[in-house]
């Protein structure tokens, strides 16, 4: 690289002047439809600073040289295991459905299927709520899109599939579950103390993310305040008692899945990450305590592929510079964002019109991911839009597609491979700058929290998916087989699909009026002194902002107070979340 | 089809939703026999107390306004609330979102909401929340309460028709007092602090007691400020007592105001000429005609509107001159 | 007379699913297109939605539902809205919903099915062929 900056511009100018403007009259265009990038586009090269080395500060280039999965990846193609890379990493898949005892002994059957690995939990929106099935807000929604939990008992009774060798300190656990974590990790931690399991022993992720609730997926109960509140106690509690537990997994897929742009998704996500580190501090962890054990879910996703593998790389690189600069962290593993899906194209990329598209479109997906520090996988399966539940051929595409990727196209052999382009580069940069500036924005309100009460955040990602669907009427944005192509002459492709009934629909029916039943049972049998005597406890400690809640609710909890109990106090306490006026 | 506005009155008086609703779409819509109507029920009206809300955006007026309904409704009394918000000039259409806030009030509570879009192009949001108003008031709500953004003209005549005007604010939001400064202060009955849970809010409330001090010097009596919370209900009881002392001086009888059957008069009418005149120009071509003669050079838009008022009134004396 | 008619339309999202997309967008979409949309927000029981249709005497109801319980929750709704004399209200659903399902939703009394894919301006040409307007 002797050429020198002037050289460069002078051939630029007559590259522009010689071969362009030709080319542009032609065409008749005033305008190029492609960009080419020389030295002249990066600002300098500041190697070092702006990309490093895989595994080094600021993790542009990956948090790793190579990923676990890539060191085992031939393994697993000659003796045929079944990794789920397609989708969501290394955890087990994720499910729940119906009563406790009907996922239990679902987990069993997959258990004699040769499924190992913990659960990754799905609760229904009941539990997810903070209500408990006899409530009249549960009415047709009890075990439907997940496991219906009301108590301690309910939790256990999950866990029954889990003994042996697939004991809680075997086996890590996955909770999708935001508004009542705390209530959740209570009886993940009251379990391992009834089974005389150290609580230092037990592994998994809770998802613990609830401020991406409010900007995106509404499953809420408190106001932001209160609900920050339990997630530093949470978070203090996790980091003490139980340290091999992670402590959340922040989402921007919700987010940019909601309608977010590429650069709110960002800014968001770091800001909510800025706001659950800040709780961190607050409740008196050292920010290399527990900064290690935050996780991201995964960032959200599109079908542009450079911008995708360019927002990875700028990801990382931010969230390593705030936790060095404005944190002080010095643990190189506080500094990483932990997550099992990289790129990918979201599934709102995917269309119901001549659906088979859709793996074409995972596997942009994939590259984009093989290309920015993460596994190719070509999620989602083709005929997600097609309803809930995917096929068994849909899911093989999938995995077939990924591991066309990974073994034969050596997607994955080169570690961030974009590095060095000006282009990408300069995309890199560029991808910072915006998210930078959305980021300050959000900070000069009051940060995360703020800009959810005043309702900026929800509002804005409104706004922004309503701007995405006008600029596909106008055409502004095209979308193959939806707003162009649609022609006579075009043909849709299908193919045999077998859905699976995952879940046996005649338990389905009956799992509401059992549930009821059940917790009927429970509410007759327990000690309704030591109920009452608890819930009162829970609710002193609440009016003391600072007092960690996690005992009481553990006494709750192991009282056998329910779920909507213990959020009812709460509730009473806190106030409920008020939704925001678009 | 289209029930006869008669049933419809008949039906809402005796307590059926469905024709109230009905019944105000019918009005606000202006359709035939609307006046009609709205004579029918005069008569009968009068009775509600009617409470005016106004304050800046995100003073959490919908929470309050749905608060204080549930608290008047445990206690017997019937409600309806009439939430306004503006219409989209480019459209037309509205987005009216006050519900979202008011999940508390449910169907079984007794309270009626009704959402406004101000219409704007003909003018009048005044008369026709009036007109909603008095259609609730005939079918027997004890309490109505009207719900605007403090920040347009029309929205702040709206609240100053009502009986009692209450003004939100909340701490910290600067623009909370700016929203007093604009003229509603002058016409607000009692001022509410809402958002208490946050802190700062006995700053903001001394704040208020001060301004009210020196405007209100030398008459009798300061509205009083109320610092609440509608989050987790703080402040909430002294304020609905407030609001229960001036709907039972209500209930001591109804009040006429010349001056508001004035102001009443004129709105109706102000409304009525303008959709007269604008009808009959875009009917009979007068308006083409004006428009044309202005754009080849060879008149102007004041001429253009004398002339079209002498074709309303030919005797009258309406000139753009000095008298 | 000049009338000053619009048509009015309620989005309500029911049950607990909280996924607001497609609602905000459709809400936007519509006030767009010129008419009043009411919106109700999250969490609704099919009560609350009967309700304030009745109240806001809208012309159209459009649920969204994403959660897979479309068919208990439109059942619901669509009683409700008969027992309210209300069955002259269009109702529209949009969502996840599978394809075998569009045709029980229509059984049920459902005027239009629109899933992922659907533009505001079809949703708004069917609304106003559907629904007459004040005369």
């Amino acid at each position: 690289m002797r050429e020198g900056k002037k050289k460069i511009e002078q051939a630029a100018r007559r590259w522009e002047a010689e071969v362009l403007k030709p080319r542009l009259e032609r065409f008749n265009l005033e305008k190029s439809p492609t960009t080419f990038h020389t030295p002249l586009t990066t600002n300098g090269s500041r190697f070092l600073e702006k990309v490093g080395f895989p595994g080094q500060y600021p993790f542009t280039a990956g948090n790793h040289p190579f990923e676990f999965w890539r060191a085992h990846a031939k393994t697993a193609a000659l003796f045929g295991f079944r990794p789920d890379w397609g989708g969501a990493g290394g955890v087990g898949k994720y499910g729940g459905f119906g009563t406790p005892a009907d996922y239990r002994d679902y987990l069993l059957r997959m258990q004699s299927m040769g499924r190992r690995g913990g659960p990754n939990i799905a609760f229904d929106l009941v539990t997810q709520c903070g209500f408990d099935s006899d409530s009249p807000y549960a009415e047709g929604e009890v075990g439907r899109v997940g496991v219906a939990v009301d108590s301690l008992r309910d939790f256990s009774v999950i866990y029954e599939a889990y003994t042996g060798e697939l004991d809680i300190d075997r086996v890590p656990s996955n909770f999708t579950i935001n508004a009542p974590a705390a209530v959740i990790i209570a009886m993940y931690a009251c379990l391992a103390k009834k089974r005389g399991i150290d609580l230092a022993r037990l592994k998994g992720t809770p998802q613990n993310d609830i401020l991406k609730e409010f900007i995106a997926r509404g499953t809420y109960i408190f106001p932001p305040g209160p609900s920050m509140r339990l997630f530093r106690d949470t978070c203090v509690f996790c980091c003490r008692h139980m340290p091999s537990l992670n402590i959340n997994s922040i989402g921007g897929y919700h987010i940019r899945e909601a309608g977010a742009t590429r650069t709110q998704d960002l800014a968001f996500s770091l800001a909510n990450g800025i706001a659950y580190l800040e709780a961190g501090i607050e409740g008196g962890l050292a920010v290399d305590e527990f900064a290690p054990a935050f996780t991201f879910n995964a960032f959200g996703g599109s079908m542009e592929i450079y911008n995708e593998i360019a927002f990875q790389r700028a990801a990382r690189r931010m969230w390593a510079r705030i936790l060095k600069e404005r944190f002080h962290a010095r643990d190189p593993r506080s500094m990483m964002i932990r997550q099992p899906i990289t790129a990918h194209i979201g599934c709102s990329s995917t269309t119901l019109q001549r659906s088979l598209n859709n793996l074409a479109r995972a596997v942009i997906g994939g590259m984009a991911a093989g290309m920015s520090g993460g596994i190719p996988g070509a999620y989602p399966p083709f005929d997600e839009p097609l309803g809930l539940g995917h096929s068994q051929e849909a899911v093989q595409l999938q995995l077939d597609a990924t591991r066309i990727m990974i073994y034969e196209a050596k997607v994955a052999d080169v570690c961030d491979p974009w590095a060095g382009s000006y282009f990408m580069e300069s995309l890199t940069d560029r991808t910072e700058e915006d998210a930078l500036a959305e980021l300050e924005k959000v900070e000069r309100m009051g940060g995360a929290v703020a800009a959810i009460e005043n309702g900026y955040m929800p509002r804005a990602v409104a706004k922004s998916a309503y701007e995405r669907q006008k600029q596909i009427e106008a055409q502004e944005e095209l979308v193959v087989g939806v707003n162009c192509f649609t022609g006579a002459n075009e043909i849709d492709v299908s193919i045999n699909r077998v859905v699976e009934a995952t879940y046996d629909p005649e338990l389905m029916k009956t799992a509401e009026e059992r549930q009821k039943a059940s917790l009927a049972r429970l509410k007759r049998e327990r000690d309704g002194r030591a109920v009452t005597t608890s819930l009162n406890n829970l609710k002193g400690h609440a009016r003391d902002h600072d007092r960690n809640l996690m005992p009481a609710i553990c006494e709750c909890v192991e009282n056998d107070a329910t779920l909507q109990e213990i959020c009812d106090v709460l509730r009473e306490v806190f106030g409920e979340a008020q939704p925001v006026k678009l | 089809m289209e029930e006869m506005p008669r049933q419809l009155i008949d039906a809402a008086r005796q307590g059926s939703e469905r024709a109230l609703a009905r019944l105000i779409s019918h009005v606000e819509d202006r359709r035939p026999g609307w006046k009609d109507a709205m004579k029918a029920m005069y008569p009968h009206t009068g009775r509600a107390c009617v409470i005016g809300i106004t304050g800046s955006p995100g003073a959490g007026k919908s929470t309050l306004v749905s608060e204080i309904a549930l608290r008047l409704a445990t206690s017997g009394l019937t409600i309806g609330i009439v939430a306004v918000d503006p219409s989209s000039p480019f459209s037309g259409g509205a987005l009216l979102g006050d519900r979202v806030r008011m999940r508390g009030i449910s169907a079984a509570s007794g309270v009626f909401i009704r959402s406004m879009a101000t219409r704007g192009v003909l003018g009048g949001l005044c008369q026709a929340a009036k007109d909603v108003v008095r259609i609730m008031d005939f079918a027997r709500k004890d309490v109505i309460l009207i719900e605007t953004v403090g920040v347009g003209q029309d929205e702040i005549e709206v609240v100053g028709a009502a009986d009692h005007v209450m003004l939100v604010t909340f701490p910290g939001g600067g623009d909370g007092i700016q929203a007093i400064k604009a003229g509603v202060m002058e016409i607000a009955d009692l001022f509410v602090v809402n958002k208490a849970d946050r802190g700062g809010a006995d700053e903001t409330a001394s704040e208020i007691a001060a301004m009210l001090e020196l405007s209100s010097e030398g008459q009798a009596g300061k509205p009083p400020v109320f610092t609440v919370s509608a989050l987790n209900g703080d402040g909430l009881t002294d304020l609905t007592a407030a609001l229960r002392g001036y709907i039972n001086r209500k209930k001591a009888g109804p009040v006429l105001e010349q001056a508001h059957v004035r102001r009443e008069i004129l709105g109706i009418l102000e409304r009525e000429v303008t959709c007269l005149i604008r009808e009959r120009v875009a009917s009979n071509g007068n308006m083409e005609a004006c428009i044309a003669r202005i754009m080849a050079g060879t008149s102007d838009p004041y001429t253009a509107a004398d002339e079209i008022i002498a074709l309303f009134a030919p005797a009258s004396r309406i000139k753009g001159g000095m008298p | 007379m000049v009338h000053d008619s619009k048509i009015r339309v309620l989005i309500a999202k029911p049950g607990l699913d909280g996924h607001e997309r497609g609602a905000h967008v459709v809400a936007y979409g519509l006030r767009d297109e010129g008419f009043e949309v009411i919106y109700t927000g999250l969490r609704q029981t099919p009560e609350q939605i009967v309700s304030a249709a009745i109240q806001e005497d809208v012309d159209v109801v459009g649920l969204s539902v994403l959660s897979g319980a479309h068919l208990s929750l439109t059942s619901k709704v669509m009683a409700g809205l008969r027992a309210k004399g209300a069955d002259d209200v269009l109702v529209l659903v949009g969502g996840i919903i599978p394809e075998e399902d569009r045709k029980a939703l229509q059984e049920q009394g459902v005027s239009g099915v629109f899933t992922a894919g659907s533009s505001i301006k079809d949703i708004a040409a069917f609304i106003r062929s559907r629904v007459r307007t004040g005369e």
